[in-house]
């Protein structure tokens, strides 16, 4: 079975790959708090913004297509929340971006403007997940304070989630070999309720197996792994650089920008 | 040779009544490479589970000298290392590199002694270059030796394989038995896969419906079409001159 990995690029080499994972995450959040917090209206500055994470995608050597094609994978939710926002703020303002203005409403600024956060905030993550390794990621959150058993169930997760996906596929395609005709909407109910209680079965019968293999190799619930993270000089140059960058667009771009 | 698995009438009942192991009594001499072939619900997976601990019954189950209880269960599992039948649940970390070290750090060795280990073991399997590899991103084949790795990381005396051979092609079966032939240790492998069961073991046990139904020299037990076909069996192509067949 094939999947479209998101992490398929985190196994290139390239200068943002060797980068450590920590700096890496610490500047993602920091890149995403700041872009989320800026004021509704802040529409122009988030195209400065945007120069961040596609810096780190094409050092990186990752497709902007790839990572267009998993944002506008999550992007539905998103896309209904922004709409709302010209149908109940009709207020009229004018927009002046460099030589250029126009009029619209708060409402629309309001849906670019989340619409915009998305897409960076999105490019960020995927920025993050395409250069940098899970298991490395894992490691870099448990350094950083995150609690042992969340960082343990990341890792399963991972892990599984593509059997389970898989699993589901198969038992997709099953019933689609034996459907013919149309299939009313209780019976499309009743197999979908039936296919989860499946997955649901299969998933505690594997957690069981899963258990005994750990056991077998001498688990007794002490999480133990080797640390391969270690910062080096490149790590603080990106960190100075990423974080100059990140603040100095919100403290003396954004005041001219509005 | 000294025994390196010993066990003396074990039974097994599963929670639900139903008999899986009756009675069981065998003696696996240390070195030997073991088959245990018979019927799809023989008992030979519960009978490997057995052997780890994992299932107890009545009777004895004795693993290098040791018998097991639960007061010696990790010393017990330090000496026999078990490969399910699904590698998928066997690596269970993010990287190849994690699930081969996750035995050897639970024994307590020093990061050092770890890495040597996990670099030997992936090596032996032919898979060194892919320590930082994710699990999900390897192939059938290399998960089944991913898997053997797993286990001779943490040097075990006894090894149980469950159906290794299970869905590989024959490229990789034929790897695997290479593998297989490579290792020094006691080998016990649970398969339905007879000319397989032949090429990797020396010794047979026939097992059905929760019984031992004959054990002794491959080249014995495995010949004997009567003993065969009558428990659902098949002679393997190579005590079967003339008939076609590939491992």
């Amino acid at each position: 079975m094939h999947h479209a990995y998101i992490d398929k690029f985190a196994y290139q080499d390239s200068p943002v790959h060797r980068l450590d994972a920590r700096v890496k995450f610490i500047i993602t959040v920091v890149f995403t708090a700041i872009v989320i917090s800026l004021p509704r209206t802040s529409v122009s500055i988030l195209f400065c913004y945007a120069i961040g994470p596609f810096a780190v995608l094409v050092l990186g050597g990752i497709p902007p297509r790839f990572a267009f094609k998993h944002i506008l994978l999550v992007s539905p939710f998103v896309v209904v929340l922004a709409l709302t926002g010209p149908l109940y703020d009709r207020t009229a303002t004018i927009v002046v971006f460099g030589p250029w203005s126009w009029q619209t409403t708060l409402g629309w600024l309001r849906c670019w403007s989340i619409l915009g956060k998305f897409v960076l905030t999105m490019l960020a993550l995927i920025a993050l997940v395409s250069t940098t390794r899970f298991a490395d990621l894992l490691a870099g959150l448990h350094r950083l304070g995150v609690p042992r058993l969340l960082v343990i169930q990341l890792g399963f997760l991972y892990r599984y989630i593509f059997l389970l996906i898989d699993s589901a596929q198969h038992i997709l395609r099953a019933r689609a070999a034996r459907s013919v005709g149309r299939v009313c909407f209780r019976d499309g109910f009743k197999f979908t309720a039936a296919m989860l209680g499946s997955l649901f079965v299969r998933s505690v019968d594997s957690a069981g197996r899963i258990n005994s293999a750990m056991q077998a190799r001498g688990f007794e619930g002490k999480w133990r792994t080797i640390n391969r993270l270690t910062i080096r000089r490149p790590d603080y140059i990106f960190a100075a650089v990423s974080l100059c960058f990140t603040l100095g667009l919100y403290l003396f771009v954004r005041p001219v920008l509005g | 040779m000294p025994n390196a698995i010993k066990i003396e009438r074990f039974s097994y009942k599963y929670p639900d009544g139903t008999i899986a192991l009756r009675d069981i009594t065998l003696n696996i001499e240390s070195g030997r490479r073991v088959a245990l072939i018979g019927p799809n619900g023989a008992g030979k997976s519960t009978l490997l589970l057995a052997m780890a601990g994992f299932v107890r019954g009545e009777g004895k189950v004795i693993i290098d000298g040791l018998e097991i209880t639960n007061a010696n269960l990790k010393q017990v599992r330090s000496r026999i290392g078990c490969c399910l039948e699904n590698p998928e649940d066997q690596l269970f970390m993010p990287t190849l590199f994690d699930d081969v070290a996750f035995g050897p750090l639970n024994m307590g060795l020093k990061s050092d002694e770890v890495k040597q280990r996990v670099e030997q073991a992936l090596d032996k399997v032919g898979l060194a270059q892919m320590a930082q590899r994710a699990p999900h991103h390897l192939s059938a084949g290399q998960k089944r030796a991913a898997a053997i790795a797993t286990v001779l990381s943490m040097s075990p005396k006894i090894i149980t394989l469950d159906e290794p051979d299970g869905s590989l092609d024959p490229r990789n079966r034929a790897n695997l038995v290479k593998l297989l032939a490579d290792l020094s240790q006691t080998l016990v492998i649970a398969s339905c896969n007879m000319n397989f069961a032949a090429t990797v073991a020396d010794t047979a046990v026939v097992m059905d419906a929760g019984r031992i139904i004959a054990a002794g020299p491959a080249e014995q037990i495995m010949p004997d079409s009567g003993l065969m076909l009558g428990h659902g069996l098949e002679v393997p192509s190579k005590y079967a001159p003339g008939r076609p067949g590939t491992v």
